[in-house]
């Protein structure tokens, strides 16, 4: 227990440092650009003078040495602030701004891909985990074949292709309510709301991301279940007497299941990247299209405060994400917390996305 | 004397070595064992079909049906701007006539031209010759990521892998951290600021505007897994006793990467580039949905499907009315053909070149 706690601690502390360094990353990123902040500060004013150029850098806390904005933002990131937004600046009487909280704009984006993603994951293992294995324990045949055909139609399909083709479908027929998402928790002031709504409003989006994940972890399972059925301790269980599907169930799937869990832990960024699509096929205003958005504007047009603040949600999903795969993986794999260092591999189609 | 009998044997020795190497070395082995995998054939045959279709297969069509890729046609839509379906013979004028309301009128009884596909949207123009230029364009891409990716990887993985310590723990943390990322936005991020600056570079049209930045960025972002796969072998290899031998003839560092580490890591690279050439073709088609992929004057499959989709900004909700299926199928199928082909001859490549593995 306590070399599982240590290990914890040296992987938590890896997270911080991951994600102090993926900030100071995009700081030094953005400094290389140049930007014009005090075009938000003074919206109309149609050419910019040095002397209110200056005066917007010290509103907004920009003549500050860098290394103090810096340690600023992680302290204040630390304690879930996420800054202000600079467009949506408003100048009150030139000595104070008023700004909106990023917060405000990106959590509820966040709860929203967090919906699709994590309902997506659920319906891909459900289907991946039979299909793989069966596909696995019979290498070769056309039941294989067949499977692994329809998972590569998967993968080459773009789920942009897919997702606006589900919805034209389904939107035609009326069988799901296809336009927005609404919320699991219904706020005040929101149409709809609940269980029933909000999975329904998903269905499509969670298909969609199933359709292309289905594919990778299919062939993933496939290949370690076929690897795994020429082990020595399987070959003894059957010895003993145990059935086919006991061998599958209690010697098989367990070994294939830790490096689902990793492949998991590495492509939960590739999640992120797969839900810009699906968002916008289906119209949806989440994460992903957030990060598009802040990320494509012309140089003079960039929004420092909001791009620090996805690519810290960001940061901060994947390093939780894999802390969680972590610690599965420790509590499954006994021998995982005397090892530094758990293989780590990523599915070749995870350059994809 | 002594002197001039080891410089004999060691011309012999040559002559023994250059003579297996003709006669049978492990790449004509492994040669000889693909041409026995019948299904891999088939896939070296296909894409060497698509290849040439690229290359030659525009110029060809266009010279029969007599126009090109990029010839508008105003009558290969309907009045609604619906492209014209597979197999539709469309009036030549480019002049289009109205009546005194704007309404379109029916062209004059004059030459028609075949449009085998159909029409690619809008603007009308040919899809068939569109797919087999967008074939060029998508497999120089993909071609050309996993080039940049390998003059990346190359130096930075043998540098971590062969010579380890320092250089291994930053490399190795280094890219384990960044491929857990999501490097489709680092990607957009990357493209949407330095694409316009690397657009002009053409080569004098070797390669059409925008594919070779393109290719550039999309090889920086992926060359984190040849670098791993780099590291991970020659880590394993570095102990070998056919290393230490080297190293005991008094081989230098260089010699021994070049002549004994190399062929063993360019069949895990051949395999490896076989999948990228493919997943690359897929990641354009992702940037041309966000929009910001290889201009649409040079098609790519990509944007193909984005002149019929739409980008994620505007994307083009689907309407029974104007639905164009074969728009969405041409361009699929050919990424399916391509992606399928090339995973099959990886498959096949791998079985050639290590016949004792399993599977």
């Amino acid at each position: 227990m306590r070399r599982l706690l240590a290990y914890m601690g040296r992987r938590l502390a890896a997270g911080f440092l991951t994600l102090f360094g993926a900030i100071a990353l995009t700081f030094l990123v953005y400094w290389a650009i140049p930007t014009k902040p005090a075009t938000y500060v003074y919206p109309d004013a149609s050419s910019i003078t040095p002397a209110q150029a200056a005066h917007a850098n010290h509103l907004l806390g920009l003549d500050r040495p860098k290394v103090v904005q810096y340690v600023d933002y992680l302290s204040h990131l630390l304690r879930g602030d996420l800054g202000h937004q600079w467009s949506g600046t408003r100048l009150i009487e030139n000595t104070q701004l008023s700004q909106r909280p990023v917060g405000d704009v990106l959590y509820p984006d966040l709860r929203i891909t967090l919906s699709i993603i994590l309902g997506g994951a659920v319906l891909v293992l459900l289907l991946a985990v039979p299909f793989g294995t069966f596909a696995g324990s019979r290498v070769g045949s056309w039941s294989d074949r067949t499977i692994s055909l329809v998972a590569l139609i998967g993968i080459c399909t773009h789920p942009m292709v897919v997702g606006l083709i589900l919805e034209g479908t389904f939107g035609h027929l009326r069988t799901f309510r296809i336009a927005g998402y609404c919320p699991l928790v219904p706020d005040r002031g929101s149409l709809c709301g609940g269980l029933a709504d909000w999975s329904t409003h998903l269905i499509l989006p969670w298909i969609t991301f199933a359709l292309l994940f289905l594919a990778l972890y299919t062939r993933m399972i496939r290949l370690s279940v076929a690897e795994t059925l020429h082990e020595d301790y399987v070959r003894t269980a059957r010895a003993k007497g145990a059935g086919e599907s006991r061998v599958l169930a209690f010697h098989v799937l367990p070994s294939a299941s830790l490096r689902v869990l990793t492949m998991i832990g590495m492509e939960i960024g590739t999640a992120i990247g797969v839900a810009i699509y699906i968002e916008a096929a289906f119209g949806i205003r989440g994460l992903g299209r957030l990060s598009v958005v802040a990320m494509t504007g012309t140089n003079d047009a960039l929004d420092l405060p909001l791009i620090l603040a996805v690519v810290s949600i960001v940061t901060v999903i994947v390093v939780v994400g894999n802390l969680l795969v972590d610690l599965l993986y420790a509590v499954l794999d006994p021998r995982a917390g005397r090892e530094t260092v758990r293989p780590r591999t990523k599915s070749l189609a995870g350059g994809v996305f | 004397m002594a002197a001039a009998i080891v410089s004999n044997l060691d011309d012999q020795f040559r002559d023994r070595m250059a003579l297996s190497r003709t006669a049978g070395g492990p790449w004509r082995a492994a040669w000889t064992r693909l041409r026995q995998d019948r299904w891999s054939l088939v896939a070296l045959a296909v894409l060497a079909a698509i290849v040439l279709a690229g290359l030659f297969g525009g110029a060809i069509v266009g010279r029969v049906v007599g126009h090109n890729g990029s010839d508008p046609f105003p009558y290969a839509t309907n009045a609604d701007l619906r492209p014209a379906g597979p197999w539709t013979h469309v009036p030549t004028t480019r002049a289009v006539l109205v009546d005194d309301y704007g309404r379109l009128l029916p062209p004059k009884q004059g030459q028609t031209t075949l449009f085998v596909l159909g029409a690619d949207g809008p603007l009308g123009r040919d899809e068939l010759i569109r797919l087999l230029d967008g074939a060029r364009t998508s497999l120089e891409i993909g071609l050309g990521g996993v080039i940049f990716a390998l003059l990346v990887a190359l130096p930075i993985g043998t540098l971590a892998g062969y010579f380890g310590g320092v250089a291994d723990a930053v490399v190795s943390r280094f890219t384990e951290t960044v491929m857990a990322f999501p490097l489709l936005l680092f990607l957009i991020f990357a493209t949407a600021r330095v694409s316009p600056s690397l657009r002009g570079i053409a080569f004098g049209w070797v390669v059409p505007k925008g594919v070779f930045g393109e290719a550039l960025l999309i090889g920086a972002f992926t060359s984190f897994y040849p670098t791993r796969l780099i590291r991970a072998h020659l880590r394993t290899l570095r102990n070998a006793e056919f290393v230490e031998a080297s190293h005991m003839i008094g081989a230098s560092n260089h010699r021994i990467m070049r002549r004994h580490l190399l062929p063993h890591v360019a069949s895990t690279l051949l395999v490896w580039g076989a999948i990228a050439v493919g997943t690359n073709i897929l990641l354009d088609v992702g940037l041309s949905f966000i929009g910001v992929g290889v201009p649409p004057a040079a098609p790519t499959w990509g944007s193909l499907l984005s002149t019929t989709w739409g980008t994620i900004n505007a994307p083009h909700p689907y309407n029974g009315h104007y639905f164009t299926p074969w728009q969405t199928i041409f361009p699929t199928l050919a990424i399916l053909i391509t992606v399928i082909s090339l995973n099959q001859l990886s498959e096949g490549v791998r079985r050639a070149l290590e016949p004792w593995a399993q599977g």
